[in-house]
Parts: C-alpha cells; sequence; structure tokens
C-alpha cells in the first residue's frame, strides 16, 4: 500500500468513490434537505481535493489557498442558500 | 526619439486634439440644448449636434490610436516604418474625409446627404454612431487597410513583441468590425444583432486591446519594469477582456426581438467585464510601485494611472450599475446610459490617448519630457477635465435615477418631456462641468507651448 | 515597533511555500472560476423561482452519462498531477505518457457530452425551450468549450514534455498547464451534482 502514501493517488480513489455516491444519490432518488446538504458536502470534499492535492495548493502560499477554497465555500454556501429558499 | 519614421505619428496627435477641441464645442453645444431647446434652431439642430459631437469622438480617437501605433510600432519592431510616406498620405485623406462629412452634416439636412452620396446604392447611413456617408466609411475602410498594411509590414521585418501583437489583433479587429457598419438588413432585429458587433465589440473588445497595450508600452517606457512582467500582465486583461467582452455584447440584446436566453448571457458575462478594467487599474499602480527609474516626464505617468482608475470606474462600475436585465428593465436609454458613456469614452479611451500624446510629443519635439512648468500646468489639465468628468457623470446620473423614478417607476408616470424638465436643474450643472472640461482641454494644449525648452535633449 | 507586531503576528513563512505554475495562470483561472461562480448562482436562485420545472425537466438529463464524465475528468486530474511528479523527479518518460493519458480522459469527456447533446438535441429541445433546458445547455457547453481548451493547453505541454523541457530543474509551464485543467475538472465537480442531481 505504497501507492497511497501519494496524496494524489489518495485524492484520486476518494474522488471516485465520492462521485460514485453522488450517482448513487440520484439513481434511488433521494431529493430534499438532507439529500441536498450530502450533496453539496461530497462537492465540497471533491473540490478542496482538487484545489489541495492535484492543483497543490496545500503547501502554496496562504493568500492563494484562501481564495480557491473561499471560492468553494462562496459557490456551496450560494447555492445552499438558493436551495433552502426553494425548500421554503 | 529612436526611429525618424516615429515622427508621423506628430500630425496625427495634432489632428487628434484639434478634433477632440471641436467635440468638446459641440458637447457644450448639446448641453445647452437640454435645456433650452431651441438653441441655435435652426441651424444645428440638436440631432445634427449629437452627430456631430459623438462623430467627432470617434474620429479623434481613430486619429490618436494610429498616431500612437505610428509612434510605438517601430521601436516595439526596432525598424524604421515600412513606408512613412503613405502613413503621411493617408493622414491628409483622413482628415479631408472627415472634414468633408462633418461639414456635410453641418451643410445639409441629413436626407440631403444621404441622397448626394449615393446612399440609395448601398444603404448603410441614419443608424447610431455609423451615420458616416457611404464615401466616407469606404474612405475609413481604405485608410484602416493602408495603416494596417503599413505597420503589420514594419513588424513582419522587425521584432515581434508581445506588445505589438496584442496591438494589431487590436487594430485588426476594429477593421474586420467595421466592416460590420456596411450591413444593414430590413429585418430592424437583424439590423441592431449586426449593429452591436461593430459598436459593443469596438469599444468593450477589439479597442480594449489597444488600451491595453498602449497602456503597456508606456508603462514599460516610464517605470523600467522588465518587459517580461508587463507582458504577463497585458495577456491576463487581454484573455479577460474577450472571456468576458465577446458573450457580453449580449446585454445589448435583451429587448430587441432576441430570444430570452440573451437575458441570461448578457447579465452574466458583462457583470464580468468590470474585471479585466479592475486588472488594468491594478496592473498601472503595481508598475508605478515597483518602478527601476524615475521617468522625467511625470505627467504621461499620472495620465497612465489616471486612465486605469477612470476605465475601471467608467466602463466597469458605471457599466456595471445598469448591465443586469432586471436593472436594464428600468434604466434603458436613459441618462444612466450618457453617465456611463461618458465616464467611460473619457476615462478608457480619450485618457489613454492623452496619455500617449503626453508622452511621444515631447519626444517627437526632440526632449525626454517638457520642462517642470509645462507639467504643472498638464497635471492641472488633467485634475481639471477628470474632476470635470466626474461631476458630469454624477450629475447625469442623478438625472438618470430621477428620470427612471419619474417616467418609469412611479405609480403615475410622467411623459417624457416632463420629466425632461423636472431634472433640468442637473443639466445645468452638466453644463457648468462641461465648461469646467474645456477649460481643462485648454489648458492641456497651452501646456505643450509653455516653457518647454529648458529639460535636456532626449 | 509597528514592523514587530506585523511580524508577531503573521508567523514567518516557510521557503518551501510557493505557488505551483504562473502567477498570471492563477489570476486567470480565478476569473473564470468567478464566471463559473456567477454561473451556478444564476442557476441555483433562477431554480429556486421554478422549482417544479427544474424538478421535472432535470430528470430528462442522462445522469449515467454525467458521472461517466465526472470519473473521466478525475482521472483525467490525476494523470496530470502524475506528469507534474514525473517530472519533479525527472522521470523523462512519464511526464508525455501521463499527459497523454490525461488528453484521452478529455476526448472520452468530449464524446460522452456529444453522444449526449445529440440525444437531446435530436428530441428538438434548444435554448429556447425553457429555462432549465437553456441553462442545462449554456453551462454544459460554456465547460465543453474549456475541456477543449484544456486539451489544446495538453497538447502544447506534451510537445514541450517529449522535447524534454521539463524536469525537476523547471516544471513551471507544466505546472501552469496542469493548473488550469484541475480547474477544468474543479468546475464539472460542481456542476455535475448541480444540474444532474441535486432536487
Amino acid at each position: 500500500m505504497n501507492a497511497l502514501k501519494n496524496p494524489a493517488h489518495r485524492a484520486w480513489l476518494v474522488l471516485l468513490v465520492a462521485t460514485s455516491i453522488t450517482w448513487y444519490l440520484g439513481e434511488v432518488g433521494a431529493a430534499g434537505t438532507l439529500a441536498i446538504v450530502a450533496m453539496l458536502v461530497i462537492a465540497f470534499v471533491k473540490g478542496r481535493l482538487v484545489i489541495l492535492d492535484f492543483m497543490e495548493l496545500r503547501e502554496a502560499p496562504r493568500l492563494w489557498r484562501a481564495l480557491l477554497e473561499g471560492w468553494l465555500i462562496l459557490v456551496s454556501s450560494l447555492i445552499l442558500l438558493a436551495y433552502w429558499i426553494s425548500l421554503k | 526619439m529612436q526611429f525618424k519614421s516615429q515622427a508621423v505619428a506628430k500630425p496625427y496627435f495634432i489632428a487628434a486634439i484639434g478634433l477632440f477641441v471641436g467635440q468638446i464645442l459641440f458637447g457644450l453645444i448639446l448641453g445647452l440644448q437640454y435645456v433650452l431647446g431651441d438653441f441655435l434652431f435652426p441651424a444645428i439642430p440638436f440631432n445634427v449636434a449629437r452627430m456631430v459631437h459623438t462623430n467627432l469622438l470617434i474620429v479623434w480617437l481613430l486619429f490618436g490610436f494610429m498616431g500612437g501605433t505610428y509612434y510605438m510600432i517601430p521601436e516595439e519592431a526596432e525598424t524604421e516604418l515600412f513606408s512613412p510616406k503613405l502613413a503621411l498620405l493617408m493622414f491628409w485623406v483622413f482628415l479631408v474625409a472627415g472634414a468633408l462629412t462633418i461639414v456635410g452634416y453641418l451643410a445639409v439636412p441629413y436626407a440631403t446627404l444621404a441622397e448626394l452620396t449615393g446612399n440609395n446604392l448601398l444603404e448603410t447611413m441614419g443608424r447610431e454612431f455609423l451615420e458616416q456617408p457611404l464615401p466616407t466609411k469606404l474612405g475609413i475602410v481604405v485608410v484602416a487597410l493602408a495603416f494596417l498594411f503599413n505597420v503589420t509590414m514594419t513588424v513582419l521585418k522587425g521584432k515581434k513583441t508581445a506588445i505589438a501583437t496584442v496591438l494589431l489583433i487590436g487594430l485588426w479587429g476594429l477593421a474586420v468590425f467595421f466592416l460590420f457598419s456596411f450591413y444593414n438588413p430590413v429585418n430592424v432585429v437583424l439590423d441592431k444583432f449586426f449593429w452591436w458587433w461593430t459598436v459593443h465589440l469596438w469599444v468593450e473588445g477589439v479597442w480594449e486591446l489597444i488600451l491595453g497595450s498602449f497602456l503597456a508600452f508606456v508603462l514599460i517606457k516610464t517605470t523600467g519594469v522588465d518587459r517580461e512582467v508587463i507582458e504577463k500582465w497585458l495577456y491576463v486583461i487581454v484573455t479577460l477582456t474577450l472571456i468576458s467582452g465577446i458573450i457580453g455584447t449580449g446585454h445589448h440584446y435583451f429587448w430587441i426581438g432576441t430570444p430570452e436566453y440573451w437575458q441570461w448571457w448578457g447579465s452574466i458575462f458583462s457583470a464580468l467585464e468590470p474585471i479585466p478594467f479592475f486588472g488594468m487599474t491594478v496592473f498601472a499602480f503595481n508598475m508605478v510601485n515597483r518602478r527601476r527609474r524615475e521617468h522625467p516626464n511625470k505627467a504621461a505617468v499620472l495620465w497612465a494611472l489616471g486612465t486605469g482608475v477612470m476605465a475601471f470606474l467608467g466602463a466597469g462600475v458605471w457599466g456595471f450599475l445598469h448591465t443586469l436585465a432586471p436593472v436594464n428593465y428600468y434604466t434603458h436609454g436613459t441618462q444612466i446610459t450618457a453617465a456611463h458613456g461618458h465616464m467611460a469614452f473619457y476615462g478608457a479611451y480619450a485618457m489613454v490617448n492623452l496619455m500617449m500624446i503626453s508622452y511621444a510629443m515631447p519626444i517627437l519635439n526632440g526632449r525626454a519630457a517638457n520642462s517642470n512648468k509645462s507639467q504643472v500646468l498638464e497635471m492641472w489639465s488633467f485634475w481639471l477635465m477628470t474632476v470635470a468628468m466626474v461631476f458630469i457623470t454624477l450629475f447625469l446620473t442623478a438625472a438618470g435615477i430621477l428620470q427612471v423614478w419619474l417616467q418609469r417607476v412611479s405609480d403615475t408616470p410622467l411623459p417624457f418631456m416632463v420629466a425632461q424638465e423636472k431634472i433640468a436643474l442637473f443639466y445645468w450643472m452638466r453644463e457648468w462641468a462641461g465648461v469646467m472640461f474645456l477649460i481643462g482641454l485648454i489648458l492641456y494644449i497651452t501646456s505643450f507651448f509653455y516653457g518647454g525648452q529648458e529639460e535636456k535633449a532626449a | 515597533m509597528c514592523a514587530m507586531t506585523t511580524a508577531a503576528l503573521i508567523p514567518p513563512e516557510t521557503p518551501q511555500k510557493r505557488l505551483p505554475g504562473d502567477l498570471a495562470i492563477w489570476f486567470f483561472i480565478l476569473a473564470e472560476m468567478l464566471a463559473f461562480a456567477v454561473f451556478f448562482a444564476s442557476y441555483a436562485f433562477a431554480r429556486a423561482r421554478n422549482v417544479e420545472m427544474f424538478n421535472l425537466y432535470q430528470q430528462t438529463l442522462d445522469r449515467n452519462a454525467g458521472a461517466l464524465n465526472t470519473f473521466l475528468l478525475i482521472t483525467g486530474s490525476w494523470f496530470v498531477v502524475r506528469a507534474v511528479q514525473a517530472a519533479h523527479r525527472n522521470d523523462q518518460k512519464a511526464i508525455p505518457r501521463n499527459i497523454l493519458l490525461g488528453f484521452l480522459c478529455g476526448g472520452g469527456f468530449l464524446v460522452v457530452k456529444v453522444f449526449e447533446y445529440a440525444a437531446k438535441f435530436g428530441a428538438g429541445i434548444s435554448m429556447s425551450t425553457n429555462t432549465f433546458y437553456m441553462f442545462y445547455i449554456s453551462l454544459t457547453f460554456f465547460h465543453f468549450m474549456h475541456v477543449i481548451l484544456g486539451m489544446v493547453i495538453l497538447t502544447i505541454l506534451w510537445v514541450q514534455a517529449r522535447k524534454g523541457v521539463y524536469g525537476s530543474h523547471d516544471a513551471h509551464g507544466l505546472e501552469s498547464g496542469a493548473a488550469y485543467w484541475h480547474m477544468v475538472d474543479l468546475l464539472w465537480i460542481i456542476l455535475f451534482p448541480l444540474v444532474y442531481v441535486m432536487r
């Protein structure tokens, strides 16, 4: 299991599994608050892995890491807000 | 100057400034006609004055762009201009054609002018900003092609820098998109659709490349920052301009009969158009802060910083104010548009030309920079014109907000002319700001003739 | 005094902290991401005003194709990371090989997408059909164009890599192009659940 020491390989595996979960949620027709939050959390985790381990910003200057992660937070919160409005 | 042929820029600059004065005088006439409707009627009716005001703007900016290009290209390509004679010939062709067109506008009624100039052969006249008679339009094409041939050949035989390449893309784009002024379909929706390909893709597309390239050139010369750094910024700005600007055309397609998705596309992409302008502001300040030398021409540096800030405010912020479809639903075609137009054109294109002229003219006159006294005067002109333009914009914005309210939002909407009377106070204030602008412009011109002999030769 | 307090507040950054790739590409990436952020938010808020319509037509989308494309982009990204890692350890053969594999994943994405579009357009769906389809086509097509641009960049990287331009001495250009390719991946990771699944 030496390969799993490479963060990119770990990230790749997690991303594949996470995508499958999202796909599965779609297949079983998951809807509503819980499903939305779950999918957003999954998307957030996936996006963060791409930023940190694929774009290799984990060791980058704080500003750039914050800008990209900030984008992810911003986008997810805007989507969450819009979906929350739609559920009311 | 480094190359003799750069001298052809001089007549272009002089003509540009001369036409600029004309534009401002007609602006003042127009401003007065807003409050005194029959001022100079019937000699110069409002529609004619407006046409002259906007056409002079376009023509003087084009003179400035050509002059700036002729100045810049030999220095970038490190070779003499391909043909200085052709450049001078085209100068006279363009000047005479431009002057005759303006005389035509003023001397005969527009319909007569259309008849006299063969508009029935190919109908291209009668559309805002593209009012030029057919011979003038053809003249513009000939001049533009000869000009492009001249500068492209120069670049081809010399060094090809990123700045020159961006400039050439901008200029070729300018020529190509002008061709849509000859396309005038009977269907009004199509007519407007393609009309914007000239108008929008000029000012919110290819002209921005020219602006970026001029700015980059002057910043390299005045700050001594590495070309590599400056070019990197230029690339980023150009890409952002094209990403936002091309599909941003959609913000003109909200209410002309095009499919509904344009409201989304236009709103989203044009909302991003301020970003490249913001990039230019950061770029200009960043480079000046990192300067490696103190260039004697402080006035030119001031113009460079000024154009960054004012282009962002005028084109970026004031554009964004009314670019989203739900907002534009109310503000379309009101004084908000006029406010945006004034500050955007001044901040982006008038100022970048003034910057280029301010940088190049002293060198063309054989010195690195004008005397201190002269530069102080020029900086006064900078502040007078810029502050005047800020006032014009603010007054027009106030007028626009009131107009939108009285004429469109209120429960008891007023007719157009009644609403106009209610906002006359702002038009008066705008007119006085216009006078202040003219004084600034006169100072700008004076500064070139004033105490200029002291600084040592370039 | 003032300088000292500032220094105390911000712990000194370790020298290894560096931004991979060129600063310019990161500005570009940020601008692109901002454009997509606006688009994503527009979609979400337009949906909030028309939930039933969006939910109804979302079901007509091909979720399997969307998920398959997610796998392809993630794997394409992964190959490009491996190319960058190969450059850092000077494995000259592995650099172009991995870039090529990344490129092929991108190509696979385009093929799947073209089939998906063919089915939709074949059914007579267009941007003017309704707001949901307007967003579906706009968002995915805008992203589609970015995949193509990413593949153009990968092609350039591949050509350069085969010339042996990249290595532990200099991976600047490779890292810049890779960052853009990862952005294409990142955008799809949001786009897929948002447009295809979330309801």
